[in-house]
This record gives structure tokens, sequence and C-alpha cells, in this order.
């Protein structure tokens, strides 16, 4: 009797706390296999975490016009938060609730390839004629082992925008260097601006901005412990020091970046194409540029952008089939525009005037040569935690750059070997 | 004793227990497969190492107690025990004291006390996501209404930055939680406050206490099992909270506000390391399932004394 009753207790005690585990549960009850339609068509269930509404409208855009090319594929565009989405598609792949083709952000394309998510498409791409059309940079990202995993839906990278006036007031040109834009950076500091204002928080947001930094002072992207990766970390948190740039940076998204800019707040701010159309609307007055992010020992910048997965074991063919009408000239030229995006084949981007003769775009386009994937690696998320943990931690003052920089090395080193 | 023994053994007595387990068993059943299983599961994938690289793999190989002894060794895992120990005590104490204050000022019963005391409830009511998004804008540095007010007042010269600050984040963080759960412990106490009977305090007042002895001595110790229920639950609750950490700093700036839900899910679904992540998730279980444990021992202790 006695064990009857612990037991009760214990299941009792179980239940109270229980509800930790309970959150994780998935709601979504939308599983593509389930749906075809009835005219005997194929359904495609396409997902994507765009939440700005030009960009949701381009993807819808583009599912309607490949709908009306043909009529044996019917695509549905659906939009899921992009935590969301991440969970949703490592559940999924235990309660296969998944949909036939799927966007990620391309540094997480290896560790979804590596989880079973994603089919090879090597057969596909191998005869497939654009294959060589790709930049280097967004096709490796698809890549893992050798394998083809996916394709690019668009790219972009990070530059450094400047606003013009303040540049004339101040007497100055656009930095080049490191020790250009330190002195270019304190002279444009005065009252409320700082002379230059990056985003670090501690997600792979602030991996994707701090990046650019450490691959110009000729580190690799493993190597921030190494002297060159140090000088990198040193450089950003002296400009802290300096007074610079502001120590509210570890929260700023590159969203904020674009607000900090147009109020005036900071004279210069790496961020990417898709930021474009956003300053154009807050600040249509407003006089700015944008240049190559200035180098330490070489030019860098790394590389952004999704790339399309088509997901193992649903529609495979029918999923090839509208990326391959998503890769036509025209098609690609359009929604890239919409979403602020280089286009990831060299023939159409480089023979498109809008980029290529476009004092601006043509910059993001110049950057892309040099523009780093991040990894691919399947552990990727772990690397790039370690090296925005270290940036946070220097730039708060909770270590000295050397210190956090070391520290990350090792963590990134367990990750390596 | 051998008799009592005997009787409460003895067939009709049994049959009896048994019906009632029958009425019970649906509903065991039901905790078993939604409760149980994600739980067994968990503690199964505590001992496997499941992350990227073996996620695919039919066979998830056992590791032992690796990944106890991995996570025990990452310093963030220390952070956040640290962090939740600070965030739950610090909630609790606040949304107590206040939660207490309220219940008797709405105990004196005057006029209006009814719809205000309905009011309060509203912060409860409201999802946790929308009151972290709420604070989180209150709390901003460029037009946030708290620093807009200290500045308008003088009290400060520049914006403070609350929740991006790492010296001040823990507390901004505590303090909306609170402001959650005040209304949650007035409820409670409001409630054990009216089972107390006014002739108790009739008899102390004739026996010549002061107000602070007829709290003390009357009010206290009358509250003792509702002060007991509202310290365990919100322990439990506050314990576990995510959504508002996840939303309102991610744990940030750099883990000051890291707690071990938040961490357990960053481990399972930024780094997809779910063997860490369900580890962290078991040990933030055990603390917790010790605490019911403590908690039912308290109760029963306290119906025998009733």
């Amino acid at each position: 009797m006695k064990k009857t009753k612990t037991l009760l207790t214990c299941l009792t005690a179980v239940v109270m706390t229980a509800s930790i585990f309970v959150g994780c549960g998935s709601s979504n009850t939308n599983t593509s296999k389930a749906k075809t339609d009835a005219s005997a068509k194929t359904a495609l269930t396409v997902w994507h975490y765009f939440d700005g509404q030009q960009q949701q409208k381009a993807m819808e855009n583009l599912a309607d016009k490949f709908n009306k090319s043909q009529d044996k594929i019917e695509v549905e565009v659906e939009f899921v938060p992009r935590a969301e989405l991440t969970k949703q598609f490592t559940i999924g792949l235990v309660a296969d609730k998944l949909p036939d083709l799927g966007l990620v952000d391309n540094p997480d394309m290896a560790s979804f390839a590596a989880m079973g998510l994603f089919a090879d498409i090597s057969d596909k791409m191998n005869s497939y004629e654009g294959k060589d059309q790709f930049y280097p940079g967004p096709i490796s990202s698809c890549k893992l082992d050798g394998k083809y995993y996916g394709i690019p839906l668009g790219s972009n990278d990070l530059a450094l925008f400047y606003n013009k006036d303040m540049f004339s007031a101040a007497g100055v040109e656009p930095p080049t260097t490191y020790a250009e834009l330190k002195t270019t950076a304190k002279k444009l500091t005065k009252g409320d601006t700082y002379g230059l204002a990056i985003s670090a928080p501690k997600n792979e947001e602030g991996t994707f901005q701090y990046l650019p930094w450490l691959l110009s002072s000729g580190a690799k992207f493993n190597e921030i412990g190494s002297p060159a990766g140090i000088s990198s970390l040193q450089y950003l948190t002296d400009l802290i020091k300096d007074g610079s740039m502001s120590k509210e940076v570890i929260n700023w998204t590159q969203n904020d970046l674009e607000k900090q800019f147009v109020t005036n707040k900071a004279a210069m701010i790496t961020d990417g194409p898709w930021i474009i159309d956003t300053i154009k609307k807050d600040a249509p007055n407003l006089k700015w540029g944008v240049v190559k992010i200035p180098k330490d020992k070489v030019f860098a910048s790394d590389l952004g952008g999704e790339n399309w997965g088509v997901i193992k074991g649903h529609h495979e063919d029918a999923a090839w089939e509208f990326i391959k009408f998503t890769q036509q000239k025209d098609i690609m030229n359009e929604y890239c525009a919409d979403f602020g995006y280089i286009p990831s084949r060299k023939d159409i981007a480089e023979s498109n005037d809008k980029i290529t003769k476009d004092p601006i775009m043509s910059v993001f386009l110049d950057e892309l040569q040099y523009a780093m994937p991040r990894g691919p690696h399947a552990k990727w998320p772990e690397i790039s935690d370690a090296m925005s943990t270290a940036m946070q931690e220097s730039f708060t003052n909770a270590k000295t750059p050397e210190q956090a920089a070391k520290d990350a090395q090792v963590k990134i080193d367990t990750v390596l070997k | 004793m051998e008799i009592i023994l005997k009787n409460k053994y003895s067939r009709e007595f049994i049959s009896e227990e048994r019906k009632g387990y029958l009425f019970v068993l649906p509903a065991l059943i039901f905790m078993l497969a939604f409760v149980g299983y994600p739980i067994i599961y968990n503690f199964i994938l505590s001992f496997r190492d499941v992350n990227v690289t073996t996620f695919s793999n039919p066979i998830k190989p056992f590791v032992g107690l690796k990944n106890y002894i991995d996570v025990f060794q990452d310093p963030t895992m220390m952070i956040s025990i640290k962090n939740t120990l600070v965030f739950t005590l610090g909630s609790i104490s606040i949304q107590f004291v206040i939660g207490l204050g309220l219940a008797l000022l709405f105990n004196l019963k005057f006029k209006l006390s009814e719809p205000i005391r309905g009011l309060m409830v509203v912060s409860y009511l409201i999802p946790m996501t929308v009151t972290a998004l709420l604070f989180k804008f209150m709390y901003s540095t460029s037009g946030g209404i708290i620093n807009e007010v200290l500045m308008q007042c003088h009290l400060i010269s520049e914006p403070i930055g609350w929740i991006i600050d790492s010296k001040t984040s823990m507390f901004s963080v505590i303090l909306t939680n609170s402001w959650v759960g005040i209304p949650f412990n007035m409820l409670l106490l409001t409630t054990g406050l009216s089972n107390i009977s006014d002739t108790l305090y009739e008899a102390g007042k004739v026996d010549g206490a002061n107000v602070f002895q007829r709290f003390f001595k009357i009010t206290l110790p009358s509250l003792r099992p509702a002060i007991l229920s509202v310290l365990v639950l919100g322990f439990i609750y506050t314990f576990k909270v995510f959504d508002l950490v996840f939303v309102m700093t991610n744990g940030g700036p750099v883990n000051s506000t890291e707690l071990m839900s938040s961490f357990a899910y960053k481990l399972s679904f930024t780094q997809f390391s779910f063997s860490k992540g369900a580890t962290v998730a078991n040990v933030l279980f055990a603390i917790l399932f010790c605490v019911s444990l403590g908690y039912l021992k308290l109760i029963k202790e306290d119906e025998v004394i009733g």
C-alpha cells in the first residue's frame, strides 16, 4: 500500500512539473503529403520565413506565375516565422509534417542536410545546364561532402553605407583601410552621432556582421584565436573604447542599424542590399553612398541569402520543376529586385544593367566576389555561437579581446575536431 | 492496531478502493501517453548522442553520462542555473510581498474593491509574449516610457539600458515577471484570507492584541496553507519560464538573463544538440520534481494537522 501511495505521489509531482516538455508540441496540422488537388494536380507546399511585405508578395508572385505557366503542379506558399520554421523542420523530421520545398538561410543548409531533411539532388544538378553559372560562394553553401542539397535563391553581402553630408561637413573621404576607418569614425563622432555602427547581437546575425572583420584580418572562419583573429576583435573593441561606436551595438539588429543611419545617429553602418529600399523610404532626402568594407589585409565580406532545399521523400521532382522555373533570367531578376538581393548566377547578375550600372548595387555585386560562405559545416550554429559570444564578451568588457577570442577558439576546436 | 489493519484490508474495502482506481484510470492513461511519453523520451535522449551529424542515423549510440558531464562543464550551464535561481527567488519574493499586500488591502472590502481587484487580474490574463513585447518597448532606451518618465522627472540624465545592459537586465526581467505573477498571488491569498473566521480577530481584539500582533499571530498562521501553495506553485511556474525571456532578451546580453529553459531551447533548436538540450531540460525537471515532492509532503502534513 505504501508503495502505491509513493507511486501516486510521484505521478502527481511529475504531472505538476511536466508542462516544461509539453510546450514543444507541434501545432501544425498541414502536411503536404495529405494534400492532393481534386483535379489531379500535384500540390506543392513551399515554406519561407520572409516577414517583409514586399518579400512575401514576391514569393506569392513567383508561385502565381509558375501555377499559370503549366497545369501539372500547384504551388502554395506558406509563411512560417523563422524560429518556428527551424523548430518545425527538426520536429517535422520525426513527425513527418513537412512541406515539399523549404527556404533556409544558407549557413543552416549544412545542418539540415546532415540531419537528413533535404534530398540529395546531385543527379539533377549534374545534368542541369545552369550548374556552372553560380557564384562559387552561394553554390558551395548548398553542398555538403561533395553532394548538392540545394540551390541558391539569391545572395546578398555586407558593405559600408555612409552619410555623404556628414562626410563633406567633416571634410573626409570614405575610408578604405582599417586605419582610415578608425580616424574617420573618430572625426565623425559628435554629440549623439556615432562614427560607425555595426550589429552584434548574440546570434547568427552578430556572427554575420563580425565575419568581414575577421576574414579581412587574414584569419579563416575557424581561426578567431589566431593573432590575426584577436586583432580583429581588438580593433572593433577599440572603436567602442574610442567612443566611435556605441556600446549598444550588442543589442542592435541590422534593421536597427538602418534606423540609426536615417536618424543621423550613425555616420556609417555595415548593412546589406535588402535595406536600401527602407532607407529610401524612411529618409528620401538623405544623401548617402555605399563602399566596400575597409580592409585590414584583404577585402572581405560574407555571404548572405537563402537556398531552396527539396524535402526528402516528398514531391521531389515537382519541387525541382519549380526551382528550375525560378532560375530563368527575367523571373530571377524580378524577384531578386523585390527582395533587394543579387542573383546568385553570374550570367544573370552581370547582364542586369540595374545591378552593374547602379552605383550602389554594383558595390554589392563587386563585394560578392569576396563574400565567403559561412562554413559550410553541419555544426555551423555552434561555431557561430562561439564567435558571437566572444564579440559580446569583448564589447562589454566581460573579457579582454584576447581572452574572449581564445575561449571561442577552444569551443570551435572542440566542434571541428 | 491489528484489528484496524484487518478491517482496512477486508475484501469490501479493497474492492471499494479498486473502484476508485478504475475511475482514475482514463485520466492516468491519458497522462501516461501525453506526459509520460515525452518525459521518458527526453530521458532516453539525454543518454544518447543525438546531434546534427547523428540525427539521421538509424542507431543512436548510448553514451552514458557524457552529455551530463559535457553540460555541467559548459560555463553557460552554471550561469543559467544561477540565473534561474536568482530569477525565481527574486520574482517570487517581489510578487509574494506585493500580492499579499494587495490581498490584505482588498480584504478591507471598501467601495470599488471588487472591480479594482478584477482589473488587477488583467496582467495575469495577457499572454506572456504580449507582456514581454510591451515591457521591451517600455524599457527601450530610445523613447521607452520608463526612461522618458525618469528623465522628465530629472531622476536620471541619460536613458538606462534596462534590458541591454547586463547589469540591469536580470532585474528588469524579474520586474516584468513579477508584474505577471502578482495577481496570481493576490487571488490565492485572498481566498485564504476569506477563510479566516472573523471570530478569531474579535477574540484577539478582546484579548488586547494590536494590529501587528493580530497579523503575525492570527493572519499569517491561518494563511499557512495558502502561502505554501502560492510559494511552491509560484516556484514551479517561475522556474520554467521561457517565453518571457525568449522574447525580451533571448538570454542576453552576454548570457546575463540566460535561464535553464532558454538554454535548453537554444541547445536543441539553434545548435541542434538535441541530447544536450534534453539533458538541461532533465536537470530542470529533476529540480522541480524534488520541489513538487516536498510540496506534496508538506500538504499532507498540513492535512494531518487540519
